[in-house]
Parts: C-alpha cells; structure tokens; sequence
C-alpha cells in the first residue's frame, strides 16, 4: 500500500506476482452480485486488476496472448472494485475524469501496459488458472502469475496524469 | 466456377497470416520508434512470427468487402465460405473468440468468431476480389458518423474530424490508420469508411481534389502529437483515406473509422476460368 502512494505519473517498472484478469461481462457478474449482498467468487482485497481477455492457448500450453483492453469502458466499475480492496488496476487508454478522482480519493493507480503487444506479454505469464465465470470464455475472471510485466503508472495517487 | 475449396484454402492462409504477421508498412514504423514499450512492440512481432502466436488477443471481427463479378459462379453464396474460412481459422489455431450472439442480453460467445461481417459489390467480368479487415472492438469502439449540414465548408469538416480524433485517438492504440468515407447515406458512408482502411498507406484517392484533403488531413492531424501507445512519442497517425459517394442534395453523411497501429488487412484475388 505505501508503495502504491510513492508511485509517480510515467514512471516504469517491472512487476513480479499476481494479476486479477478481468473485463466488461466480469465486472458485470461482480456488479450484480454486489447489489443482491451475494457472496463474491472472487476476493479482490489487496490484488491488481488487469483489463484484459486472453486469446485460447496454442497446443501444448495453457497460455493464450494476452493484452490491455480499454480501460475507460471499466470506470463505471472502478468504485466497486477500489471499495473491494484493489490497489490498482492495469490497462490501456486514457480514463475518465471520474477515474483520477477516484485514484485520489482512495489513493490507487493505474498502470498502462503496452497494447498490440499480446505475443510479447504472454511470456511473461507463468501460470493462468479461472477464478469464476468460466461459461464467459475470455470473459472469465482469471488469475495470472507474471515475471516482469512491463507497467508504465498512468494516474498516480496524486490524480497526475500521462493522457 | 471459381470453386469453394480454391477460396478457402488461399483465403485462410491469408487470413491466418495477417493476424501473425506484422504488416510491412507498419513493421517501418515500429523499427524506428524509440519511445516507451518500444522493445515491447518490437519483440513481440517477432514472438508473433516464430511462434505463430496472433500479434494481439483481440484477433476481432472479420469485415469482408466482396467484389463479385457478375460472370462468376461459385458453388455456394459468398457469405457461406467466407464463414467457414474465419470459423477455421479461429477454431484451428490459438486465436481469441470475440463475438456475442445477442448484443444487447445475453451476450453469449458464439465460440467460433463468426458471423463474420461481409459486404457485397457486384461488379462486371469474372473476377472475384475479396479485402478484408481484422478490426479489434478498440479501435471499432470509436467509428463515428456525423450527419452534416451539405453547407458545412471543407476546414469545418477537417475541424470536426480531428477534434473526434483528438479526444479519442489514444484509446485505440495509435498510430492510427484514419477511413473517412464522405455521400451516399448513413450507413453507406460508414461502410465507405471501413473501406479506405483497406487501402495501403501510400495509395491516393484518383480525384485529386480528395488527394489533396487526405494528405491536408494527415498533416493536421499528425499535429496532434498522440503518439505510439498515446504517449505522445512517435508517430500519431500513419495514414489517410476518403471513399467517396454521390448524396442527397439536403445530406451530407460523413463516417469516421479508425484502425489500430496493427492495420490488419488483406486483400485476395480469383479469375472464373
């Protein structure tokens, strides 16, 4: 968490660890389950959020290409998910104005990862397994292991911004 | 008879290729770019190529633009094959399945990537030419169709086309290719726009008067300074094309499609007899 407040707007790094993959029909589900007071599937208290869907892995292996989507199309799910505990989400694009104030507010960031980029990043996944979901095919909320993940911090805790 | 088979074999190779294989002219751009993830950018189209892996996990809708000649006969309609090709390449190699059947409740994954979108022109002779286009739901997300005043003056119109490019250009992982397709009526002029994507980046329109505003267009709208990836380094926007149609006298419909750095696209030929 403190290591959160000290990131800075375009400062790069490469993150070792574990990412929650997640998108539009996933933030939905979570959406809805949170307005019924339901169990969640998932516990997203201190994990990192990526926007992402992974394309179906080659023969042989478990891991597809996987890559950003854009990240605007979540901020309506952004609250919900800072107020479950995540400390920062990873993307790509510019967010709404919305988001950097939310970012301030509960002191989160977002990271850029680089898009188009899908064959690249998929070798910095070590281990991908379903979380929840799994009839949403790409759409599943999915955990990755990664080892050094390219991240650029785009809204810093500060609400300074990169777009 | 151009038969199925020739169309499925030749047009599935092209199609698996496109999304593994960096597109030459773009390859020019990501070779000379320095700035943030340009390692990134750079690897990965190599991974892409040796590994036969898709350059990106979105490998999108398949848009086709059919230019059927009214000489050739074919074994089943077009609009059959060109599925049975994307359902085969999906299906056949680790691409991503990215359609829902019903847009609007259920939303489910057709598992297949198809139906495809497929657009048909008859035109004269025995030729079949087929471009087509791998459109990510980013850069899809911000087309654009402005209905106009026909007494707008061209500078208002380049005005409006690069402040929509400006306030959503970063989103759709620019550079951009920028499909501008001016008449005909609303949804001809966004089909026009998807159109101009399917051109390379040096073509020019014919009428040189539309030459002249592709080339004013991408000069401003390089001013923008968007850059690789948004981050303002590097190229903004690679290039510009308009379609053109004849309109309404009270019209003036005008689409907007943009396309991401990637530029997905291909184009395949084939002669009845």
């Amino acid at each position: 968490m403190d290591e959160i407040k000290k990131l800075k707007v375009r400062e790069l790094l490469q993150y070792t660890g574990e990412l929650i993959v997640m998108r539009d029909a996933g933030h939905q589900r979570l959406l809805e389950l949170v307005s019924e007071n339901s169990k969640l599937p998932v516990d997203l208290n201190e994990k990192i959020v990526f926007y992402a869907g992974p394309a179906n892995p080659p023969k042989n292996s478990k891991i597809g290409v996987i890559g950003p989507t854009t990240s605007e199309r979540m901020d309506k799910y952004l609250e919900m998910i800072f107020k479950l505990g995540v400390l920062a989400t990873v993307g790509k694009g510019k967010r709404s104005d919305l988001a950097v104030k939310l970012c301030v507010k509960y002191k989160r960031v977002y990271f850029i990862t680089p898009s188009g980029a899908a064959a690249y990043l998929s070798k910095c996944v070590k281990d991908i397994k379903v979380l929840a979901f799994p009839e949403l095919g790409p759409e599943a909320i999915y955990n990755i292991s990664v080892k050094d993940f390219p991240l650029m911090v785009a809204i810093d805790t500060n609400g300074n911004q990169i777009f | 008879m151009i038969h199925k088979r020739e169309i499925l074999e030749k047009l599935s190779n092209h199609l698996l290729k496109i999304n593994e294989t960096i597109n030459p002219e773009v390859k020019a751009y990501i070779d000379g770019y320095v700035g943030p993830f340009s390692q990134a950018l750079k690897e990965n189209y190599k991974i892409a190529e040796a590994e036969k892996l898709p350059l990106c996990q979105d490998t999108g809708i398949v848009e086709f633009f059919v230019f059927l000649g009214n000489e050739v006969r074919l074994e089943e309609p077009i609009f059959s094959t060109l599925n049975e090709v994307v359902e085969k390449v999906y299906t056949e190699n680790p691409f991503r399945f990215s359609l829902v059947s019903d847009p609007l409740f259920e939303r489910k994954n057709t598992k297949n990537n198809i139906p495809a979108v497929v657009h048909i022109f008859q035109i004269s002779g025995k030729s079949l030419e087929i471009k087509f286009l791998v459109k990510g739901g980013g850069s899809e997300n911000l087309s654009a169709l402005f209905m106009l005043k026909p007494s707008i003056n061209v500078q208002e119109l380049k005005d409006l086309i690069i402040g929509h490019v400006k306030e959503n250009g970063a989103k759709g992982c620019p550079p951009l290719h920028v499909g501008i397709g001016i008449g005909g009526t609303s949804d001809k002029a966004m089909v026009l726009s998807k159109l101009a994507l399917t051109k390379s980046f040096k073509e020019r329109n014919q009428n040189p008067v539309y030459a002249d505003f592709e080339e004013e267009l991408l000069k401003d709208l390089n001013t923008l300074k968007i850059g690789f990836q948004g981050l303002k380094e590097g190229a903004s926007i690679f290039s510009v094309h308009v379609e053109y149609a004849p309109t309404h006298v009270a019209t003036l419909p005008v689409g907007v499609s943009l396309d991401c750095y990637l530029c997905r696209k291909g184009v395949v030929k084939f002669e009845d007899g």
